[in-house]
């Protein structure tokens, strides 16, 4: 009992220091900017009560419904493809072949590259007329879409921006594929199921856990990582067709002086964002990282 | 022996402490290109030397927009740089909120310059209830660079001061080339930054308007028929004519770019771009005035040096504001190329009309002056702005018609004009 009460105050005050910082600089912080959202506050005169006013001023907002849609169309298509690279890449170079070492390494280098220099990159590779994307399929005689420039090209562009940064997913399916015995997949082989078989019964159940984990993770990551591309790529357009949710709140705060509003916009985007994941926990029947 | 030495040192060190005159710190915020920041390093240099007792911090963030969200952040920290350039279009918020120190009083008192030494025009735009807020730095239009070389090469005679609409869409369909065969055009005669700003002027030209009311706008009067005539005419430029790049050739390469490469006539633009377009050595350029319809009209602009309420040594910091706005500080930035002087003396004088220095025009911004006129500057004004320019860039595209678009920017933009509008 004694080892066990030393073991727990060891682990709390090895833990102090995340938790303070942890206190300080998120949860304060939060804390602080939803109480903003029931006030007017522009950062220049005293925070005044307004009640629920910038809840319903939202709720008729045109930008507010548009950067909402955004978002989640962003996050349904991303998600679902980024999760399918990341396997299907994991699966292609799980085993040793030569050549291994340097695709993985490949697959991740793009992670790697700072957001921003991978905005301005992507700018460079979308240029509708000397980009060298366009370039290419004009010379396979296909169609060269004006990707960022028409609204309905924009988004999609974005999303297939975001399929090249999977590193991450990449990296722990690797490792998920290396923790299922072998023996499992003699057994199968034995009994006579095909590759297919095996693949279905054996190695996505296994893997499950690690793929509901990695939908989570992405979720999450998704809502806000549209900023960067938003910010650098699009400036939100063309006709607000890139303006996803946490850009407005950034513009409503920091363009607009409108703290109040933009809390309340944030508050909307952690709601979501937990709806979403209650959804898919509804789904799915387990969080992902429990361990049996 | 010891003892003595050490104490001479203490003494030696206490006394050179005191005869060190306690140097104050002035921030100081700026937005604009590198030819810019050096003019202002210049600027704080000069000042530094006349006035031992202060040291200036300055701060240079290149990019406008970047300088707008960096200047809320920190009037939200309440901590702003002491003194801060700020545009006449958005003081709006700052001022409704009393957030900017009032500097007609001391301008009142200051031996060095009066309100009368400055252009009116520069003046007038950064007045808040009848109050001078802040002191501009520079007073600006709309104006059009073009290439000579192009203008040679097509035969065509250089811009007159009093070309008319009709001249201007003849030059740039002229100066419209495709060169490859492809039927797009590769050089064009026109380009600028489709937005609520540069479509204001040709309203105005037209006898339009943009607003019901420039100091207490109620509602856009886009919809008018001369604003809609105006605005159709300009649309038409790149829609019908194709004199303007499109929408994928602008995102290929912008406007700007293409000029300073060569491949288009003409590029509108304020006073801004002359830093940049001195560095140009492949052709000859110069600029003309806007052309004229029913009247001749530009917009004005401007920037000013403001002073945050929360500023603590007012005083010395009035002292920087009012070095920066004398002949002697506006002698130093003029001379980057970046401003027309709001000082009529500094404006008027070789540091600004230098004949040795691109554009050789330079006295069309002078002559402009009196038909200069500003865009309202009220608290919601930036967002009926940028909502109204995105519906215009949205018709110039071809991506909506042109009353559909002017119908939403009007509705879209209803919420941040008229009193009840509080940001």
């Amino acid at each position: 009992m004694g080892s066990r009460w030393d073991y727990q105050r060891k682990s709390a005050l090895l833990l102090l220091p995340y938790l303070i910082g942890a206190f300080f600089l998120v949860g304060l912080p939060l804390i602080l900017s939803l109480a903003v959202s029931f006030f007017t506050y522009d950062g220049l005169s005293a925070p005044t009560w307004v009640g629920l006013a910038n809840f319903r001023e939202i709720a008729f907002d045109p930008l507010f419904r548009v950067a909402l849609v955004n978002s989640l169309t962003f996050i349904y298509l991303a998600v679902p493809l980024r999760l399918l690279a990341a396997l299907g890449l994991a699966l292609l170079l799980s085993r040793p072949r030569p050549g291994t070492g340097l695709y993985r390494a490949l697959v991740f280098l793009p992670t790697v590259v700072p957001e921003i220099a991978y905005a301005l990159l992507w700018l460079w590779i979308l240029n509708p007329l000397y980009g060298p994307l366009n370039q290419i399929l004009r010379l396979l005689g296909l169609a060269a879409p004006a990707w960022l420039v028409n609204p309905e090209t924009a988004l999609p562009a974005l999303v297939m921006m975001s399929l090249f940064t999977i590193g991450e997913g990449f990296v722990i399916l690797l490792a998920a594929l290396k923790s299922i015995p072998t023996e499992v997949y003699d057994a199968a082989w034995v009994d006579g199921s095909g590759r297919w078989q095996a693949f279905t019964h054996i190695t996505l159940p296994l893997l499950k856990p690690w793929l509901v984990l990695l939908i989570f993770r992405d979720v999450i990551f998704t809502f806000q990582t549209t900023f960067t591309p938003a910010y650098i790529m699009t400036g939100g357009g063309p006709y607000f067709a890139t303006l996803f949710l946490p850009m407005l709140v950034f513009e409503e705060a920091f363009d607009r002086l409108r703290f109040g509003v933009g809390s309340v916009m944030m508050l909307c985007m952690i709601l979501f964002t937990l709806g979403l994941l209650v959804l898919l926990f509804a789904i799915f029947q387990e969080w992902g990282y429990e361990e049996v | 022996m010891k003892r003595v030495m050490l104490t001479l040192i203490v003494a030696v060190l206490l006394a050179s402490c005191s005869s060190l005159p306690a140097q104050e710190k002035i921030t100081f915020m700026v937005f604009g290109d590198l030819a810019e920041l050096e003019a202002y390093r210049k600027l704080v240099a000069a000042f530094e030397a006349g006035h031992p007792e202060a040291r200036v911090e300055l701060t240079h963030i290149p990019d406008q927009a970047d300088y707008r969200k960096r200047l809320a952040a920190d009037f939200a920290a309440g901590s702003p740089a002491d003194v801060v350039l700020l545009n006449y279009r958005r003081i709006g918020p700052y001022a409704a909120k009393g957030a900017l120190q009032p500097l007609g009083p001391y301008l009142e008192e200051s031996g060095v310059t009066s309100v009368e030494d400055f252009y009116p025009e520069a003046i007038e735009p950064f007045k808040w209830q009848g109050q001078v807020l802040c002191i501009p730095q520079n007073l600006s239009s709309l104006v059009v660079y073009y290439n000579k070389d192009l203008f040679n090469q097509a035969g065509l005679p250089y811009p007159e001061d009093d070309w008319t609409w009709e001249n201007f869409l003849a030059a740039a369909q002229r100066l419209t080339r495709d060169l490859d065969g492809d039927i797009r055009p590769d050089q064009h005669g026109l380009g600028f930054e489709v937005s609520l700003a540069r479509f204001a002027p040709f309203i105005w030209q037209n006898g339009g308007e943009v607003v019901n009311n420039t100091f207490a706008p109620v509602r856009l009067a886009l919809d008018r028929p001369q604003s809609l005539d105006a605005i159709s005419w300009l649309i038409a430029l790149q829609t019908k004519h194709h004199a303007v790049p499109d929408a994928e050739q602008e995102a290929a390469e912008d406007s700007e770019s293409r000029f300073l490469n060569g491949r288009l006539a003409m590029y509108l633009n304020s006073r801004r771009g002359v830093p940049t377009y001195r560095q140009i050595t492949a052709f000859d350029w110069d600029i003309a005035p806007l052309p004229r319809k029913v009247r001749t009209a530009s917009l004005v602009h401007a920037d000013a040096y403001c002073m945050p309420a929360s500023v603590k040594n007012k005083d010395l910091v009035w002292k920087f504001i009012e070095f920066a706005n004398s002949v002697e500080g506006q002698t130093i930035v003029a001379a980057s190329g970046r401003i027309v002087p709001s000082l009529k003396s500094v404006a008027e004088s070789p540091a600004f009309l230098d004949p040795q220095q691109k554009p050789l025009n330079s006295r069309v911004f002078l002559e402009m002056i009196p038909h200069l006129r500003a865009l309202p500057s009220t608290a919601g004004w930036v967002d009926a702005e940028e909502l109204a320019t995105a519906e215009l860039q949205r018709a110039f595209y071809g991506q909506a018609g042109i009353e559909e678009a002017v119908q939403s920017a009007i509705l879209l933009a209803q919420p941040y004009l008229g009193d009840a509008y509080a940001p």
